[in-house]
């Protein structure tokens, strides 16, 4: 019997689900049993979510969260460091992970110090070239397509569909499809070859009475915020040019974390640890002076620990 | 201590004046009204030094309740029936933030079609948010509830928000002697609300009820609720003995009518429980060893008291004043499952009556002991029927003339 399992992770505005949803269609159109499913919060634009695609040769009986993939896409690296996304957790032996970065599968390796199967390609890189965007469902599906051994007509005729049920711009389709073909062949075709996860035991635990001063919902405490930087969300940052800016603030009264401070001079400058790339300063600039920067999280996120 | 004429209302009234309640948010609705409309002329008279605030909404008014209880005062509110539901939404929010707040309900049916009259369906629909639920039989009891609530409540081991109903009409608009306790055994009974734990100031800053995405985080905040509610009933008993010691009346979770020598045993709350009691009376009367167990504390559901009261009975019918529409009676459902395991159970059947206030006559009481008697000789009777008469049913034939559906 044939079951696969495949975890995205990504943040809110990568695509993680419509690339899960590409998986499954693919699958789906090559005559496997498919399931694929998303998990998000609240709507946040570069929060951490996961999506879930399962490929059977028999019905499926699992549902929900896949907590031990075979296979894990990482769509953007800085969650490696994520100690809640936690993306590599109950990878099987065996199991591959891919992850969008310009690094080399060894430079990779080395920084977040991970065993087993790595492959890399610099997703968003492909992306813009072609799409001009960073919205890279079509291929982190590509690649999961390519890892889990589906073939080039199954994944072209997933995109299609998937696509076109979200855009009707028929150039956007035809760059997703010429996207997800490019990445599908870049990287090298793989032999997963994963154990059976071994069932961890879990014991049913009788939850005693707790007081309501410790069981409400309440924090008690402030500043949990630096536990959760969201510095790492970014995709683009905002830089400011103080030559042509005017003081005029908007950017500070419109950002959404309010992490736009202003200095003495009364130029604004921005909290990068926190500031999460949304780019909604940059578009609010009455005099267009702000620009952006494509980020490289080189050092920003050494603090956390892996997961 | 001397006795006046009071309504539920007026009694509900003093209660929340005794319990030298801070704020109360309110919106009228009927037959509720009477109880804020005293409460804001005392208020408005010197009386009671407590913050009055009319709401645009239900919906507001129980957020106001609420919030209010979260900053650590003493808060009370009161609905009925669609004003109940109007803010249905915030009774679940209220319970999760496990504030104190004590709210009185006039029950009444719920539309369509309108009335104004009782029904258990409104604060039944409220059941599972967290509230706990006093039902009266008494305006003497409305009057103590409320008091025994604030002390129950405000218990550092509950912290839940509470429901303390009384019928429409019945009891709400229906005067009857009262007892209205002295302030100084009220203040010894119930002293100000000074909570330990943290709750909002401008000099703590802190976040109440935040969001718990992930459903075992969930988990923990919902069932430490039920787990609280639990405890209330250990923190009840001891509420009930403080109580009958400062005032000497006597309030446990369930009471027993006739009950200990009794084979066949009506169950039911609130106001019509007294004509149950006069039922039973008859009953034995005539020969038949007929009891009564009133359910006073709905919840947290008592069923351990319950079970004693009615395991080794030969037969026992529920009534419920509410109908769970494609189901049936909703406290025959909670009563079943606590003895569905005994090996002693007796045989339940369930009998809806009292919807929208009909009332429920000497005679169908009659005919609910004549169907017990008949279920234990061993004839097959109906697990679940409606208390009507002939005669209600015939004024019905000639309305349904009139309009014009024949
Ligand atoms: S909105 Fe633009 S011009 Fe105004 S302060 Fe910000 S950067 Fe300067
Ligand atoms: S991109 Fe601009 S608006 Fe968005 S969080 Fe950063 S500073 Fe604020």
């Amino acid at each position: 019997m044939l079951m696969l399992r495949v975890r995205f992770h990504g943040r809110g505005g990568q695509g993680a689900k419509v690339a899960s949803r590409v998986l499954g269609t693919a699958a789906f159109l090559e005559g496997y049993y498919a399931q694929d499913f998303p998990l998000y919060g609240a709507e946040r634009r570069g929060a951490p979510i996961a999506a879930f695609t399962r490929i059977a040769d028999e019905p499926i009986m699992e549902r929900g969260v896949i907590s031990e993939p075979d296979v894990v896409i990482v769509m953007d690296k800085t969650l490696l460091r994520d100690h809640q996304a936690k993306p590599l957790s109950g990878l099987k032996k065996g199991g591959v992970i891919f992850i969008n970065t310009p690094q080399s599968p060894e430079e990779a390796r080395a920084e977040y110090t991970i065993a087993g199967q790595i492959i890399t390609l610099d997703l968003t890189k492909i992306c813009l070239d072609i799409l001009q965007r960073t919205v890279i469902s079509s291929l982190a599906g590509a690649v999961a397509a390519k890892i889990v051994g589906l073939s080039e007509a199954s994944l072209k005729a997933a995109v299609e569909k998937v696509i076109s049920e979200i855009v009707t711009d028929s150039v956007i389709l035809e760059k997703n499809i010429e996207a997800a073909l490019y990445c599908f062949h870049a990287i090298p075709a793989v032999e997963l070859k994963t154990t059976e996860a071994v069932q961890m035991e879990s014991r049913v635990f009788t939850m005693p009475f707790e007081p309501a001063a410790i069981s409400s919902p309440a924090l008690n405490t402030t500043g949990t915020t630096v536990l959760r930087k969201t510095g790492n969300w970014r995709v683009f940052r905002p830089v400011w040019d103080y030559d042509a800016c005017n003081k005029c603030q908007i950017c500070v009264a419109r950002c959404p974390e309010g992490c736009i401070l202003v200095n003495e001079e009364g130029f604004p400058y921005v909290d990068y640890e926190n500031c999460k790339g949304c780019l909604i300063c940059v578009e609010e600039c009455p005099a267009k002076t702000l620009g952006k920067e494509r980020e490289v999280h080189a050092k920003a996120d050494s603090e956390e620990v892996i997961g | 201590m001397k006795k006046e004429m009071l309504t539920g209302n007026a009694a509900a009234a003093w209660g929340v004046r005794l319990a030298e309640v801070d704020y109360i948010p309110a919106f009228p609705v009927t037959p509720q009204t009477e109880i804020i409309e005293t409460l804001a002329r005392w208020i408005a008279d010197g009386d009671m030094a407590s913050r009055f605030v009319t709401m645009d909404s239900e919906h507001s008014m129980i957020t106001a309740a609420g919030a209010a209880s979260a900053t650590g005062v003493r808060a009370f509110t009161a609905t009925s029936s669609q004003g109940l539901l109007y803010g249905f939404e915030m009774l679940y929010a209220v319970a999760g933030w496990r504030v104190p707040l004590v709210m009185v309900n006039v029950s009444r049916g719920l539309s369509a079609p309108i009335t104004l009259e009782t029904d258990h369906n409104d604060v039944l629909a409220a059941r599972d948010s967290g509230f706990l639920q006093i039902h009266c039989e008494t305006c003497q009891e409305v009057l103590d509830s409320i008091l025994m609530a604030y002390r129950l409540v405000e218990d550092e081991r509950v912290l839940l928000p509470i429901i303390v109903n009384m019928d429409g009409f019945y009891l709400s608009f229906t005067r009857e002697p009262v007892e209205v306790p002295n302030l100084e055994r009220v203040r010894n009974f119930l002293p100000p609300y000074q909570p330990k734990h943290a709750f909002f100031k401008a000099s703590q800053p802190m976040a109440q009820s935040v969001t718990a995405l992930g459903g075992s985080l969930y988990s923990y905040f919902k069932y430490q609720m039920h787990l609280g509610s639990q405890k209330a009933l250990e923190v009840y008993k001891e509420v009930c003995v403080e109580f009958e010691k400062e005032f000497g009346r006597h309030y446990d979770t369930i009471e027993g009518y006739m009950l200990d020598d009794a084979d066949y045993v009506l169950v039911m709350t609130n106001s019509f429980s007294t004509l149950g009691k006069a039922a039973v009376k008859r009953a034995r009367a005539r020969g038949i060893k007929a009891g009564l167990l009133r359910l006073r504390l709905l919840r947290p559901f008592p069923a351990e008291n319950i079970q004693r009261a009615l395991t080794g009975k030969r037969a026992v019918a529920v009534i419920d004043q509410n109908i769970s529409v494609g189901k049936g009676g909703i406290l025959h459902s909670d009563v079943a499952s606590c003895l569905c395991n005994e090996k002693q159970r007796p045989l339940l059947f369930s009998f809806i009556g009292g919807l929208g206030g009909k009332n429920i006559s000497p005679g169908e009481f009659e005919f609910i002991f004549t169907e017990l008697i008949k279920a234990v000789a061993g004839e097959a009777v109906e697990p679940s029927q409606l208390l009507y008469t002939e005669e209600e049913w015939q004024e019905m034939v000639r309305l349904k003339r009139i309009a014009g559906k024949e």
